[in-house]
C-alpha cells in the first residue's frame, strides 16, 4: 500500500547526515591530496624497486650462508637484546598499569588524576625511545641499563594508552556488583578489573614485547646495549655474512 | 528496614526519572515494583543502592541515611544491602566459588586461590542455592539460571538485611524464573530479608509479592497489597506506558 503522505525523518540528525554529499567528496579529495603530497615528499618511485632488484638480490646472495663462526661474539649481545626487551616490557607494564587505572574514565578516582595520568602517558609516547636512551645514557652511562630504562619509559606510552582503553571498554556490571558487595577499591581492582581484562592485557604486553625487541636493535646503535651495535659494525664493514647472522639471531626471537 | 523519602533523580540531560518517590519495605516483606520500560524502576534501585547519586531525597537503611554518605562511610553503611542484577554480573573468568564469595581479602584469593575458611563459606552459600557441585567451574560455563543463583549466593554471603533485585528473571525461561522467585520468596519469609524486586512478569508479582508498587513516569501509580490489586490497575499501568 502506498501513500502520498510525507515520509517522516527516520534517522536522527548526525554529523554524517549533516555533511552533504559534496562536503564528503571534498573530504575524500583532501585525504587523497594528503597521500599524494606524502608520496612526493618521500620521492616515491615504485619502478626503482624493479630496476634495483638485482642490487637487492646481490646483497642477499652475499649474506648467504650466515657466518656462524661469529657465534662466540654474538650470543652475548643477542641475549642482551632479549633481556633489554624483557626488562623494558615488564618495567613498562608495572608502571603503565596504575597509570592506566587513573587514566580510564570509568574507574579513575579523580578527574585531576585522570588528566595528569593521560598527560604522563602522552608524554612518554611522544618522546622517541632513542631520545629516552640518550637521556638515560647521560645519566647512568653506556651499556644495556639505559636502553632497558628507555624501553620501559617509552613502553608506558603505548601500554598505558591501550590498557586504559581496555579498562574503559570492559563490562562494568560485574564491577558494580562487586562494589556493592562492599569490596574496597583495591579488592575491586584485584578481584574484578584485573581478571576481567587479563587476556587483553597479556596480548597487549606480548605485542609490546615484540615491539621492544625491534626497538632494542636501534638502541644498540647509540651504545645502549644489545646486538644493534654488532649489526651496525657488520653493515659498515660490508660483512654481509656477519650481518645476516646477527639479524638471524635477532629475528629468531 | 528500608525507607525512601522524597527520592528524586534528574539525569544530566534533564530527564526526570524519579520524582518525589516515597517507599517503605519492612523486614520479611517482598515488594514487587511493576512499570513499563523507562518508567524509572531500575533508576529507583540504582539510587537506593547508591550506584547512582540521586538529585534529592533520603534513603534510610536501618538508622542511616545512605543519601548523605559517600566514600568509605557509604561502603561500611551499605554492607547490609545486597543487590542482584538482571544479568548475574559475575566475573566470567573466575570460579563459581569465587563468584559466590563476592568480597574477600588477600593476594592469594586475587590469584585464584581459596583458603579453607573462604572455601567453606563458598560451599555453604552455594549449597543454599543448590549449586555446591559446580563450585570449581568457571562462571562463564554456567547457564543463565545457574549464574543468577550464584549471584543470589553472593548476595547471601553479605548476610544482608535488605535485598534489591533488578529484573532477576528477565533472561530466564519460565521454569528457571519460577525457581529464582521461589528462592527470593524464601529469603523474605524465612531469612526475614526486606526484598524490593523489579519485575516485568505480572503473574510472578501476583504469585510471590506481599505488596505491589506500580511506577509510571518516575511517580508511584499505586502501592497495594497483592490481594487487593485489581488486574485493571496493572493493565492501565502498561497501557499508559505504551502510549
Amino acid at each position: 500500500m502506498s501513500s502520498d503522505a510525507a515520509v517522516p525523518r527516520l534517522v536522527e540528525r548526525s554529523w554524517a547526515g549533516a555533511c552533504g554529499l559534496g562536503l564528503r567528496l571534498v573530504l575524500a579529495l583532501v585525504l587523497l591530496a594528503i597521500f599524494v603530497q606524502a608520496a612526493i615528499v618521500v620521492h616515491a618511485r615504485p619502478q626503482d624497486l624493479i630496476t634495483g632488484a638485482r642490487g637487492m638480490a646481490d646483497i642477499i646472495r652475499r649474506a648467504v650462508p650466515p657466518d656462524f663462526g661469529k657465534i662466540d661474539m654474538v650470543w652475548w649481545p643477542a641475549l642482551e637484546t632479549i633481556d633489554l626487551a624483557i626488562f623494558g616490557t615488564v618495567g613498562g607494564v608495572i608502571m603503565a598499569l596504575p597509570l592506566a587505572i587513573l587514566a580510564a574514565v570509568n574507574v579513575t578516582p579523580s578527574r585531576y588524576l585522570y588528566y595528569a595520568a593521560r598527560g604522563v602517558i602522552g608524554f612518554a609516547r611522544a618522546v622517541p625511545d632513542l631520545v629516552w636512551a640518550l637521556l638515560f645514557v647521560t645519566a647512568v652511562g653506556l651499556g644495556p641499563f639505559p636502553g632497558a630504562l628507555a624501553l620501559s619509559v617509552h613502553s608506558i606510552g603505548m601500554l598505558g594508552r591501550l590498557f586504559a582503553e581496555t579498562i574503559e571498554h570492559m563490562d562494568m556490571a560485574p564491577i558494580d556488583a562487586l562494589t556493592l558487595t562492599g569490596a574496597r577499591r583495591v579488592q575491586v581492582f584485584t578481584h574484578g578489573i584485573i581478571p576481567s581484562i587479563l587476556p587483553s592485557l597479556l596480548g597487549i604486553a606480548l605485542y609490546r614485547f615484540d615491539e621492544n625487541i625491534r626497538s632494542s636493535l636501534v638502541l644498540g646503535f647509540v651504545g645502549a646495549g644489545g646486538i644493534g651495535f654488532e649489526l651496525l659494525s657488520a653493515m659498515s664493514l660490508f660483512q654481509y655474512n656477519s650481518f645476516r647472522f646477527c639479524s638471524l639471531s635477532h629475528s629468531s626471537w | 528496614m528500608l525507607r525512601v523519602h522524597g527520592l528524586t533523580m534528574r539525569y544530566p540531560d534533564g530527564k526526570l526519572a524519579l520524582a518525589d518517590f516515597d517507599l517503605t519495605v519492612a523486614a520479611g516483606e517482598l515488594v514487587v515494583v511493576l512499570g513499563g520500560n523507562g518508567s524509572g524502576k531500575t533508576t529507583l534501585l540504582r539510587c537506593i543502592s547508591r550506584t547512582l547519586s540521586p538529585t534529592a531525597g533520603e534513603i534510610w537503611l536501618n538508622e542511616a541515611n545512605l543519601g548523605s554518605l559517600s566514600g568509605e562511610r557509604l561502603r561500611q553503611t551499605r554492607l547490609p544491602l545486597a543487590m542482584i542484577w538482571q544479568h548475574a554480573s559475575l566475573v566470567r573468568r573466575r570460579s563459581v566459588a569465587s563468584g559466590a564469595l563476592g568480597r574477600y581479602d588477600g593476594l592469594w584469593t586475587a590469584l585464584g586461590g581459596l583458603p579453607a575458611v573462604e572455601r567453606r563459606a563458598a560451599y555453604d552459600h552455594l549449597s543454599a542455592v543448590g549449586l555446591a557441585t559446580l563450585a570449581g567451574q568457571r562462571a562463564a560455563t554456567l547457564s543463565g539460571g545457574q549464574a543468577q543463583r550464584v549471584a543470589i549466593a553472593r548476595a547471601l554471603a553479605q548476610q544482608p538485611q535488605v535485598l534489591l533485585a533488578d529484573e532477576p528473571v528477565a533472561s530466564l525461561d519460565p521454569e528457571a524464573a519460577d525457581d529464582i522467585m521461589r528462592l527470593v520468596r524464601h529469603l523474605a519469609t524465612y531469612e526475614r530479608l526486606a526484598v524490593l524486586c523489579v519485575l516485568h512478569q505480572v503473574e510472578l508479582a501476583y504469585a510471590y509479592a506481599d505488596r505491589v508498587v506500580g511506577i509510571r513516569d518516575g511517580r508511584i501509580a499505586f502501592d497495594r497489597p497483592r490481594a487487593d490489586l485489581p488486574r485493571d490497575a496493572v493493565r492501565q499501568l502498561y497501557l499508559t506506558a505504551a502510549a
